[in-house]
């Protein structure tokens, strides 16, 4: 006997309607009420809706043997609630996503809440019942532990725990840049409309650093017109991306290839001045990059030899190397290899911390972590400022918890394998 | 001693040689004992001379060779044959050692006819301890879901000419329940490292979005084969998921917000 459409026990059929009926609702409260607003989820609405979802979750435990809550936690529902923010996610990666949505008149797309996926109805009630769904199927299975549940129980739970405090959490976050000026201090940072935000931590900008790779060498060809100029065949198009070959200047490796050029590198000073047509070495912060150069043409076998030098902040440090009538090699500017703050930060009421940031080595001062943000990319190392991100998440340390309990599961997986069937 | 992609043919050719005979050699009919030995050394010679590469190429750059789009190929060409001679050791499938070696040829060939140039940059963001293990994870992750994808490929074909395979079948779920693991861990890696690089766990970077799409793929297949699935509906989950992470790794340029990605390689 085959079984009909909402005949228990539900299945796939059911499932697939259920979450397209979950992602309709999710589209007409996107046309009537626009965007879903996280601002709605600030401290303490966050912690009634977490308790609501609890809520939900014992009332579902209670009634495990319900043939529908069976269903909710099932797998149908489960794979289907999956597929659905799959295909989210990539419609999400085809499309650009905007931070916020221009104050304009919008289409239907954005009406339809695609040019802000994450935080569109459709995808927020996805995600409020994944959470019912996962949860119900992990406290189910938690209350009756078992060793043979460890795997399953280490996945399943991290894995709620890290959707609950990032999606609860992300109305309490606070992600703001603070540029401060060499020498001085900054506890404000301004949005667009220049309105001050005053900030519980002040930082004072005591030094800026900056340190860079040898740069890399290239052949500029005086004679090509860009394509998309006018009279070009391309005229009008977006310049494309130049095909350009580069020699990175690496002292280990002196000797190389450019074009039609066989290069060799004499001599490399990292940080030099110019004297006349000469290059000294020479620390001081204004200083450039310079290498002198022996070109060989493997065609004809002109050979050239000469300072070649990005010139850094100082234009009159340039130096470039004519190769023929064509062509020129040039320097490009280097890149930076570490680049650092030395600061003081004074958080309210709290001592005063000297610290250096640098990128990927943020401080923690409370609930705020502090990060090397930017610099001024036109100066480079002379930049008179840097920024500095400060992030506020006060459901950090649950997240984190989520993420060591999934790391455990995935221990697990990699230890065991398929190898106790129901333990996954 | 440091060799760099200049040098890279002689390493890679002959190293490539010797897998494809340990390939061709484990899938003969008629095995002597000597060539099951001839096996062992030729794809053991070929994994030295790839590991010697890659430390050698390391000790050139100064820097970790995972940079790149063709770094990251070098140690998935080695992972792969590694995860294919593994398996062929301990489940005994030479034909997946014949198919490890060829796709391990494939992306070596791929590196040889796009030489990249000696490049010893490396950008502060990229700069930290986690950076070598991420990398590595995924790519033995990546890896893993090769080896199961091309086991998926002969379960098709032979389920069409002499129906089902349960062994082969339970050896692609144990592959996968292994790799996804790989993938958790290499994520969470990537979560972690991320908070302390961009203020951020999750930001829905086009290359973290697709990890998710992926992610999400592999966790269909295994909540399908836990259900007791077995009909060609999960072989070609597997290939969709494999398909969606080859464009992870490949096609992250194609994607839309792709220049705002910290992913980029280039």
């Amino acid at each position: 006997m085959t079984r009909k459409l909402w005949q228990y026990p539900w299945g796939y059929p059911e499932a697939a309607l259920f979450v397209a009926g979950i992602a309709l609702t999710g589209f007409l409260l996107q046309l009537t009420v626009g965007h879903f607003d996280f601002a709605l989820l600030h401290h303490p609405a966050n912690f009634i809706a977490l308790a609501v979802l609890v809520g939900l979750i014992t009332l579902g435990i209670r009634f495990q043997s319900n043939l529908l809550v069976r269903w909710i936690a099932g797998i149908p529902l489960a794979v289907t609630l999956i597929v659905a923010l799959l295909l989210f996610g990539f419609y999400m990666e085809l499309t650009p996503q905007l931070p916020r949505l221009p104050p304009q008149t919008p289409d239907i797309v954005s009406r339809l809440g695609f040019r802000m996926v994450t935080s569109s109805w459709p995808f927020v009630l996805l995600y409020g019942m994944t959470l019912i769904s996962l949860g119900i199927t992990t406290f189910k299975r938690f209350l009756r532990f078992s060793r043979r549940d460890i795997t399953f129980l280490c996945n399943h739970l991290g894995l709620w725990i890290l959707l609950v405090s990032a999606g609860f959490g992300a109305a309490d976050m606070v992600r703001v840049v603070m540029h401060v000026n060499v020498g001085e201090t900054e506890w404000r940072v301004f949005n667009k409309d220049g309105e001050a935000l005053e900030l519980p931590i002040a930082i004072t900008l005591k030094k800026f650093t900056m340190e860079e790779y040898p740069p890399n060498l290239t052949i500029i060809d005086r004679q090509a017109v860009p394509q998309t100029q006018p009279g070009g065949k391309d005229e009008g198009k977006n310049e494309p991306k130049p095909k350009q070959k580069f020699f990175q200047i690496d002292p280990k490796r002196p000797d190389g290839q450019l074009g039609d050029w066989a290069i060799t590198l004499d001599k490399y000073l990292h940080t030099a001045v110019r004297i006349g047509g000469e290059y000294r070495a020479n620390p001081m912060p204004e200083s450039t990059p310079a290498a002198k150069i022996t070109a060989r043409n493997l065609i004809t076998g002109e050979t050239k030899t000469g300072w070649v030098s990005s010139g850094g902040n100082i234009p009159e440090f340039f130096s470039s190397l004519p190769l023929d009538d064509g062509h020129i090699l040039t320097m490009a500017q280097p890149e930076p290899k570490r680049y650092a703050s030395d600061v003081t930060i004074l958080p309210k009421g709290g001592t005063s911390i000297n610290t250096t940031l640098e990128v990927n080595k943020p401080v923690s001062v409370g609930n705020w972590m502090i990060y090397q943000y930017d610099y001024d990319t036109t100066l480079g190392k002379m930049s008179n400022w840097s920024g500095m991100e400060l992030v506020f998440d006060p459901w950090l340390r649950p997240a984190q918890i989520g993420m060591g309990i999934m790391a455990i599961g995935a221990f697990l997986l990699v230890w065991n394998g398929t190898g106790r069937r129901r333990s996954i | 001693m440091s060799l760099s992609w200049n040098e890279f043919p002689f390493i890679a050719l002959p190293a490539t040689l010797c897998w494809l005979t340990a390939g061709l050699l484990a899938c003969r009919r008629a095995r002597s004992p000597q060539s099951v030995y001839a096996v062992d050394a030729l794809s053991l010679v070929g994994i030295i001379l790839f590991t010697t590469f890659i430390a050698a190429f390391w000790n050139a750059l100064s820097r970790p060779p995972l940079r790149t789009m063709g770094e990251t190929r070098l140690w998935y060409a080695l992972f792969l044959f590694l995860a294919g001679y593994i398996t062929y050791r301990r489940w005994n499938y030479p034909w997946l050692l014949l198919l490890s070696a060829i796709a391990a040829a494939a992306f070596t060939g791929v590196n040889l006819l796009k030489p990249e140039i000696h490049s010893i940059a490396m950008k502060p963001a990229l700069q930290s301890f986690l950076f070598i293990p991420h990398v590595i994870i995924y790519i033995i992750a990546y890896a893993l879901f090769g080896v199961a994808t091309l086991a998926a490929c002969v379960l098709l074909v032979r389920r069409r000419q002499n129906g089902n395979n349960h062994e082969l079948l339970s050896f692609i779920d144990n592959l996968i329940h292994i790799g996804f693991g790989f993938l958790a861990f290499g994520l969470l890696l990537g979560a972690v490292w991320a908070k302390e690089a961009w203020g951020h766990y999750w930001a829905w970077d086009p290359k973290e979005t697709i990890a998710f799409i992926t992610g999400a793929a592999y966790l269909v297949y295994i909540h399908l084969r836990h259900q007791g699935r077995e009909d060609n509906t999960i072989i070609w989950t597997l290939l969709v998921a494999f398909l969606l992470l080859l464009l992870g790794w490949f096609g992250t340029t194609l994607f839309a917000d792709a220049d705002r990605s910290v992913h980029l390689y280039y």
